[in-house]
């Protein structure tokens, strides 16, 4: 075991509080620990409560994705209750999961992400003129990109820059090549890309109520009842929001990645991945989902059926005494700080593990399997990806930091098609006849799980009910996966092992652990 | 118009916000902080004046919490966030949104805090987390208790945004395994005496963060002290928290007319009836949400189909689960606060808030019998036996 000798804390522009240390040996990361420094107990909140409850509640465990905590906190309940959704309510749950895909994922690649990739000091230093011809190159939208520079010149005249204060200018794992007209380029769509993920919400404050935080998918169904105004307002701005990925997000991912071809090299960790699948189709089967289930092992270019039963959750570097291994289906929370200690326990989070093996969740883990079954778009748009980046029939270059976040934007374009999609197959549902969205129920007692995919990865909310109330609760999220610690055997949790290997050029500055935390999106 | 508020104008036509949409915005802050319309041009030269010197100084700390009113922050628009963090504060610490990170994002912190000593607003996110000492929350390598203390005597205001800041939330909800309480709260145990604006709701909605910023700050309503009279017994605005939505809900007609929602997705929904029995809370709940709406106004939670489940009271999770379990008791001076868990003591105390109100606009219907068992001419429906059966309905 190593020594840590480079901390990141807190790491910032990620969802919640996070730890990053490192062993830095020559110039590379040799160990690394990545510690949750949070409690607040979720899961216990939620017994004795209503099942009902659980869809209110349990989705304000993340702001970020609380539509997909929601879906499966009610998919649970409605398992444990054995209650078969009308097909209106599949759908209108498909548009709201998809609106949220495309917020979370704009939201992480210009607010949170970009800035590890484009160095915002260079944008001053763009000629304006050259900045347009390089947008029109690069097929990405043009912006009043006089007015972003200026704007960024008026931040340093006031001497207080506000959100770039004490940031990494002028870092040496900058791309030295990038141009600094495509810095600017990033920068106005940056500001541009906080309009495009709060229109992406408005669709779901139409259906939900309000985002974050929405009110409307309950066990049976949905609360909303769809209008011909309602539905024509969702649609144009799904097409707004759908122009802006294919014409500025794709682009500029296109744009921005030649400079940083060295990221496919490392990054990619264990190279284990699963899916529980997400976007439902009339049969409501896991297998059958848009984005469906599936589990890949290392080494393997084949897509296994998933199965939660194999999930275990290991305690033993973790603030908690409850017994270690349990499947979540029984799983216990008992929690008790003792120190940080990396030798010892030192994070808030489980390790899950699912036959053992430490798997990583995310957009990266749902396009392979969604590759290696042959689901289109999807074969099409990576197939595509990879000539780009001179690897096609590679897709094994993906299991990269470069791969991680080219993954995430390739299925924001296809996600951003299928919405469109959906909006039309409910138009036909309701001109069909099929006005049903909510089946009623009362159980007093069973149990189920809700398995999806949050926009970062697989997504577990188990339930137990008894008695008419929740009697267990055990959420297994996607951070959890990711950023883990160590099992009871040591085996390094997969964003701690995807850090090994990674070039860190400034231990005083070390942007390329950041680069790898935040591409999982915790 | 001078050149500096020409520069505010240009960088607003940049991003596609007409002079039109800005005074619009500034027409919406008014009424929001009940000023006449009359007051518009003065908001509008003191938010252009504002962005035309020097960017006022803020830190947004993060607690316990989701991350759910930094994304609600996220979704304003007119200004947006984009706007409120570079163009309204120099927002020098705020995690979310950051570029710096780790050792260099806790440097700005601190220089900002030595800098303007006094002088900053400090922006507070997620509950107070006490639990193992304060470790069940730690940020840059301590409990976030030290970082609350390093910054919260020496701002010059604090904001709370979000039920977590104000009470706990539902981090706080039995059995609050982490210790979780609310800023004010945690404050007052340490003998701080900044004062401290609360913003409850779950998530908290910007257009009140930002009424809130323009009335202390531009209004110079901080300098003058004039903030504290605008404040209710709990920290709140009285202008957004002093009337229930029940007051302002749209479907209020339906409620009087005994029209009502039995069932999700029934008819009745298409129609925008009541959904009192479906366990609305709007009756207890203080927010002008009907009024503002959500997500530039785009909508809010009764509008899609939901009952208010009541995110905005004090102790809401405990005070409102079962959230679909219809209150069949709103008394006057109590009875209104749910059971299932003890409410805290400010919950009692909102509970008699909410009864004041309803004594103001309902004894009419109570004299008519419309409250108390529920209105007279809603007859027992199959809905209720069946939660009456497995005691649900309180």
């Amino acid at each position: 075991m190593g020594t840590p000798n480079v901390t990141i804390d807190p790491l910032t522009r990620i969802e919640g509080h996070m730890r990053v240390e490192c062993e830095v040996t020559d110039g590379k990361i040799t160990d690394a620990w990545v510690s949750g420094t949070l409690f607040r107990g979720m899961e216990m909140v939620l017994k004795g409560r209503a099942p009902s409850d659980a869809f209110y509640v349990a989705q304000r465990i993340c702001g970020v994705c609380p539509i997909s905590h929601g879906h499966a906190a009610t998919m649970s309940a409605e398992a444990a209750m054995e209650i078969t959704i009308p097909n209106g309510a599949r759908i209108v749950r498909n548009i709201i999961e998809a609106a949220q895909y495309l917020h979370s994922h704009i939201l992480w690649f210009y607010t949170l992400a970009a800035l590890d990739y484009i160095d915002p000091g260079k944008a001053l230093e763009a000629n304006i003129a050259d900045t347009y011809a390089l947008a029109e190159a690069a097929g990405t939208t043009p912006s009043n990109f006089k007015a972003v520079q200026d704007k960024l010149k008026g931040l340093v005249a006031g001497g207080q820059l506000s959100i770039f204060s004490n940031g990494w200018f002028n870092h040496p794992a900058y791309s030295q090549k990038m141009p600094p007209e495509l810095a600017l380029i990033g920068v106005a769509h940056y500001l541009e890309a906080l309009e495009m993920q709060a229109e992406a919400s408005r669709v779901i404050a139409i259906m939900g109520g309000k985002f974050p935080h929405f009110m409307t998918s309950l066990p049976g169904g949905t609360a909303w009842v769809p209008t011909q105004e309602k539905i024509d307002d969702i649609l144009f701005r799904l097409m707004r929001v759908r122009d802006f990925v294919w014409n500025t997000m794709i682009p500029d991912t296109l744009a921005i990645a030649p400079f940083y071809t060295e990221a496919l090299a490392y990054g990619g960790g264990h190279g284990n991945f699963l899916s529980w699948g997400v976007f439902n189709r009339e049969s409501l089967e896991m297998k059958d989902r848009y984005l469906p289930e599936g589990a890949i092992f290392a080494g393997s270019l084949t897509a296994e059926t998933s199965n939660p039963e194999a999930v275990k959750e290991y305690v033993k570097h973790s603030w908690f005494t409850s017994p270690t291994g349990l499947n979540p289906a029984e799983g216990k929370t008992v929690p008790e700080f003792t120190k940080y200690d990396v030798n010892a326990q030192y994070t808030w989070a489980k390790a899950p593990r699912y036959n053992g093996k430490p798997m990583e969740a995310g957009p990266l883990s749902r396009m392979l399997v969604a590759y290696l079954r042959g689901v289109e778009p999807v074969k099409a748009i990576v197939d595509k990806a990879l000539g780009a980046l001179g690897a096609a029939g590679k897709p094994e270059v993906l299991v990269s930091l470069l791969g991680r976040v080219a993954a995430r934007n390739l299925e924001t374009a296809v996600v951003a098609d299928w919405s469109l999609e959906w909006v039309n197959e409910l138009v036909a549902a309701v001109k069909g006849g099929d006005v049903k969205f909510f089946t009623e129920s009362t159980p007093d007692a069973g149990a189920g799980a809700g398995l999806w995919e949050a926009p970062r990865g697989a997504l577990g909310h188990w339930m137990t009910i008894d008695g008419g109330k929740i009697s267990n609760y055990q959420i297994c999220t996607p951070s959890t996966w990711n950023m883990g610690g160590r099992d009871d055997d040591g085996v390094l949790g997969v964003m701690e092992q995807a850090l090994i290997g990674a070039p860190c050029v400034d231990p005083e500055r070390p942007m390329e652990a950041a680069r790898i935390a935040r591409s999982f999106d915790p | 118009m001078a050149h500096e508020d020409r520069a505010f104008s240009d960088q607003l036509a940049a991003r596609g916000v007409t002079r039109r949409d800005f005074l619009k915005f500034c027409g919406s802050v008014a009424a929001m902080l009940g000023l006449s319309e009359a007051m518009v041009p003065t908001i509008a030269s003191a938010v252009e004046q504002a962005a035309a010197s020097k960017l006022t100084p803020a830190v947004w700390l993060d607690g316990g919490l989701c991350t759910g009113c930094t994304e609600s922050t996220a979704q304003a628009t007119n200004p947006d966030v984009g706007q409120i963090v570079l163009d309204i504060l120099s927002m020098n610490y705020m995690e979310t949104i950051m570029y710096a990170t780790g050792d260099s994002a806790e440097a700005a912190l601190k220089e900002t805090v030595e800098k303007f000593k006094g002088k900053f607003i400090m922006v507070y996110e997620g509950a107070v987390m006490t639990g193992w000492d304060g470790n069940a929350l730690r940020v840059a390598g301590k409990p976030s208790l030290e970082q609350i203390m390093e910054v919260a005597p020496n701002a010059a205001a604090i904001i709370a945004v979000g039920s977590c800041a104000v009470d706990g939330g539902w981090v706080k909800a039995a059995p609050n395994p982490a210790g979780a309480i609310g800023i004010s709260e945690y404050l007052k145990s340490q003998d701080v005496a900044t004062p401290v604006i609360n913003l409850p709701t779950c998530p908290v909605n910007p257009e009140w963060i930002v009424a809130m910023v323009v009335d202390v700050l531009f209004l110079g309503k901080l300098e003058s002290g004039a903030i504290l009279d605008e404040l209710d017994e709990f920290g709140r605005p009285k202008i957004i928290f002093g009337q229930t939505i029940h007051d302002n809900c749209p479907r209020r007609g339906h409620f009087e007319n005994g029209e009502f929602v039995y069932k999700f997705g029934s008819v009745e929904e298409a129609k925008g009836y009541c959904l009192y029995p479906l366990g609305c809370k709007g009756p207890q709940t203080q927010t002008n949400c009907p009024i503002v709406r959500w997500n530039n106004q785009t909508s809010w939670c009764v509008e899609s189909g939901s009952p208010c489940i009541g995110c905005g009271r004090f102790n809401w999770v405990d005070a409102g689960a079962p959230f679909l379990d219809r209150f069949r008791q709103i008394g006057i001076g109590g009875g209104n606060q749910g059971s299932g868990y003890d409410p805290s003591n400010a919950a009692l105390l909102a509970g008699g808030v909410v009864a004041g109100a309803l004594v103001v606009h309902g004894l009419g219907m109570k004299a008519a019998g419309r409250i108390g068992q529920g209105p007279a001419t809603e007859e027992m429906k199959d809905h209720d036996r069946k939660r009456m059966k497995k005691g649900g309905d309180k």
